[in-house]
């Protein structure tokens, strides 16, 4: 699982039946490379079942996680799923380009959560 | 699951015997910067994707289970979905291929 940010969605026609219906998010990874000027970054597509938006920061699960997140333990053409949208971390050091987008999160007071 | 763009064919006669009948294409992974990360993969086509198109690309039991061919299968990347169309923050429209990209105007 890893903590991410949204930065966009995709859209697809011809596809695999598995994927028919779903919501698919491409999602950058909050770490070092999303500092202005570092290397480019190999977004993630992940399913989400849960309602995410652009400029959210979420939890990203791969693998067995996702399948039940998106409704059970079968077979399907995906393997990442959003299980959460972030409210809130804490974590001292954390480069400035983390924190970017939190005004958008609903968790200020504009947002009616003071 | 990754976004990549199909950048050729690849074909071989001796294989591992579950590879056979499969139509294998070689991808580059899209990068936030463009199109251009340094790394290219081999992708097992489920979707008959042509070379130039975005596509949605998977690994591991996703990519076994959307080949088909049961779960004993010598390959753990495919390709599931072909992108019409993806916006991405400020404005950027990523199209099918590169030629069909634009931007909205927004401040990017």
């Amino acid at each position: 699982m890893f903590l991410g940010r949204v930065i966009g969605e995709v859209w697809a026609t011809q596809k695999n039946p598995d994927l028919n219906g779903l919501r698919l998010l491409v999602i950058e990874a909050l770490d070092e490379r999303s500092d202005p000027g570092a290397p480019k970054v190999t977004p993630v597509v992940a399913a989400d079942p849960i309602g995410a938006g652009i400029g959210e920061q979420v939890l990203v699960a791969f693998g067995k996680a996702a399948r039940v997140a998106c409704g059970g333990d079968g077979d399907y053409a995906y393997e990442a799923a959003v299980v959460g949208i972030v409210d809130d971390f804490d974590v001292p050091g954390a480069p400035d380009s983390w924190r970017a987008d939190a005004p958008r999160l609903g968790a200020t007071p504009e947002g009616g959560r003071a | 699951m990754h976004i990549c763009t199909v950048i050729g064919n690849v074909w071989a006669t001796q294989k591992e015997a579950t590879l056979g009948g499969l139509r294998l294409l070689v991808v580059r992974p899209f990068t936030t910067d463009g199109d251009g990360s340094a790394e290219t993969m081999v992708a097992v086509d489920t979707v008959s994707a042509g070379v130039g198109e975005r596509v949605l690309v998977v690994h591991g039991r996703a990519a076994r289970h959307a080949i088909g061919k049961g779960h004993d299968i010598g390959f753990q990347t495919a390709i599931v979905g072909v992108i019409d169309s993806m916006e991405l923050e400020g404005g950027r429209i990523v199209g099918q291929t590169a030629e069909n990209d634009r931007s909205t105007g927004g401040a990017n």
